[in-house]
């Protein structure tokens, strides 16, 4: 079910339809890396993240062979809670509700705040800073409704044989997944 | 006496409820583990809120007297009979237990119902998505109220002699009913010029009490307070403060759910943080009734452990006979009977 708080003004719902974009466009490039693949006729799957399995150990953030993660935090706005208080953003217990480093809880401020309407707030994803370590995913799925989560980018990963993360994972929550199909998007809570 | 005095022989389909704590338990292992590993052993990125899973154990009036295993897993709201008995709405049915435990009935419902009352003439008030159902007291259906037009998701009902209050956190708004069906009122929502903030509600969770006091108490979780509204609608006063502290209310959304005790004090249920605790009707943190300590699988649940539909691993309490408190964890599907502990020279 999508969130009880969707905001109502114009400049919203345009952030929705934005929103719906930027996941579309998620899937738009996995069909692309298909088609490439099918032409390169090699790359059938690729590893991607089970948001059900995924338990927030961390060891995204470590483990990759890239120097940053190929994983990253991604924001299902459709079943955010535009909190003001959103335990995603805020540490558990922030000094004020603003911007202030201090109260924040990404490490490396990843995460862009912007008021939408009272009490409204909108957050994205600053995928340069992610380093997917899941804090903020941890935040949201404890007290939120669990629209934060990690998924493999496939614009940065280089689908090794065996992804190293994987092997890892404390959730088994890694999986071969068709090219043309890469990504697990969360549709609901 | 910190355990149960015993575990109700809620024996039907006991196996079942078995099998579902074993796989509940093998999740919180795995999220255990998880919350630890990392590189090394530790997460250098884990979110912690670890010291707030530890009530001062000097801040808890109340021991648990009972624990009844309800044989229906999709467990997701209480009321209390005039007789002292628990309705338990659960999925496609209406369950009924007596406060030992023993499992009185079972009424099927046509789609999955979503908060129950009952009337002090026994008469029940059934919540489902959009519409609200009349019971008799013995389960026969006596009236289904009109679907409401709105984006409508009932999740809170409250009866008194001549209204029925129902919650919709869909249309975010309160809704008082005649005893026909009829809506009299328009509660709780945004209203400048009466001073009326509006419900924010990050997910489903919209609760209403009242008390014979005259004043209904709604949860305004987004708001991170409680408020207090006459039957009219004029907001008289709200209370409660964003805080993980046990004297707040944790996380981006609390509280979930109400209760109301003989006296007018009000019992709050929090999740992410699941804990129960009494207020002063004016809002001064009273104590607690169970700290996050009882509810260890409630407590690792996320926000994917709900019922699919938006809500979540939570809890709710109703208050029974001698203000004993009903505590549901929708996790576990198990309910804890609390009572209040004998004071030194009782
Ligand atoms: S806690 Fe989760 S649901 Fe709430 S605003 Fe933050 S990201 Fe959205
Ligand atoms: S497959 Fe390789 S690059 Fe991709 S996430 Fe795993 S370790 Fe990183
Ligand atoms: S390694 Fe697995 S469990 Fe850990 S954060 Fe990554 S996907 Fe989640």
């Amino acid at each position: 079910m999508p969130s009880l708080n969707q905001p109502s003004s114009p400049v919203s719902r345009r952030d929705f339809l934005r929103s719906g974009a930027r996941i579309a466009g998620m899937t738009g490039a996995g069909a692309l890396l298909g088609l490439m693949a099918q032409r390169a006729g090699a790359v059938t799957h690729v590893w991607q993240i089970d948001p059900a399995k995924c338990v927030r150990c961390g060891r995204c953030a470590t483990d990759c062979v890239l120097e940053q993660s190929a994983v990253k935090c991604v924001h299902t706005h459709a079943i955010c809670g535009y909190c003001e208080l959103c335990t995603g953003y805020f540490e558990p217990e922030p000094n004020a509700l603003n911007t202030g480093a201090e109260n924040q809880l990404c490490p490396t401020a990843a995460i862009i705040r912007k008021f939408i309407e009272d009490p409204y707030y909108e957050y994205v994803i600053d995928e340069q800073l992610c380093i997917g370590c899941g804090k903020c995913v941890e935040g949201c799925n404890r007290f939120g409704n669990g629209s934060l989560y990690l998924q493999v980018r496939h614009d940065r990963c280089v689908n090794c044989n065996e992804c190293s993360i994987a092997r890892v994972c404390a959730g088994d929550a890694f999986r071969r997944v068709p090219v043309d199909h890469p990504y697990l998007l969360k549709t609901s809570h | 006496m910190n355990s149960p005095a015993h575990s109700s022989r809620c024996s039907r389909r006991r196996f079942l409820l078995r099998g579902a704590a074993g796989t509940a338990a093998a999740v919180v292992a795995g999220r255990q583990r998880g919350r630890t590993a990392g590189s090394g052993d530790t997460n250098p990125y884990a979110y912690s809120v670890g010291v707030h899973e530890k009530t001062d154990p000097a801040l808890v009036k109340y021991v648990e007297r009972r624990r009844i295993d309800l044989p229906w897993k999709e467990a997701r709201r209480l009321a209390v009979t005039p007789q002292g008995n628990l309705l338990v709405a659960a999925g496609q049915r209406l369950g009924e237990v007596t406060p030992d435990g023993s499992a009185v009935r079972e009424v099927p419902m046509a789609a999955p119902l979503r908060c129950v009352a009952v009337a002090a003439d026994g008469t029940i008030y059934a919540g489902f998505r959009a519409h609200l159902e009349v019971f008799e007291a013995d389960g026969k259906r006596r009236a289904t109220w009109e679907k409401s037009p709105e984006r409508s998701w009932f999740t809170g009902i409250a009866v008194t002699d001549d209204a029925v209050f129902a919650a919709d956190a869909g249309a975010r708004v309160i809704l008082r009913h005649d005893l026909a069906g009829q809506v009299t009122a328009r509660i709780g929502e945004r209203d400048k010029d009466r001073d009326i903030p509006g419900f924010v509600l990050p997910s489903p969770y919209l609760d209403v009490e009242w008390h014979p006091d005259g004043l209904l108490r709604v949860n305004n979780p987004g708001r991170h307070r409680v408020e207090f509204y006459t039957p009219d609608g004029a907001l008289e006063f709200a209370w409660g403060r964003p805080t993980m502290a046990i004297e707040g209310f944790s996380g981006c959304c609390n509280p979930v759910n109400l209760a109301v005790l003989s006296d007018g004090r009000l019992v709050t249920c929090e999740k992410g943080l699941p804990r129960v605790k009494v207020y002063s009707a004016h809002g001064d943190f009273e104590c607690v009734v169970a700290g996050t300590e009882m509810f260890p699988e409630n407590a690792q649940a996320g926000a994917g452990d709900g019922f699919g539909d938006g809500t979540r691993a939570s809890l709710d309490a109703v208050v029974g006979p001698e203000d004993r408190i009903y505590i549901l964890d929708t996790v576990t599907a198990q309910i804890h009977v609390m009572e209040r502990k004998p004071t030194a020279n009782s």
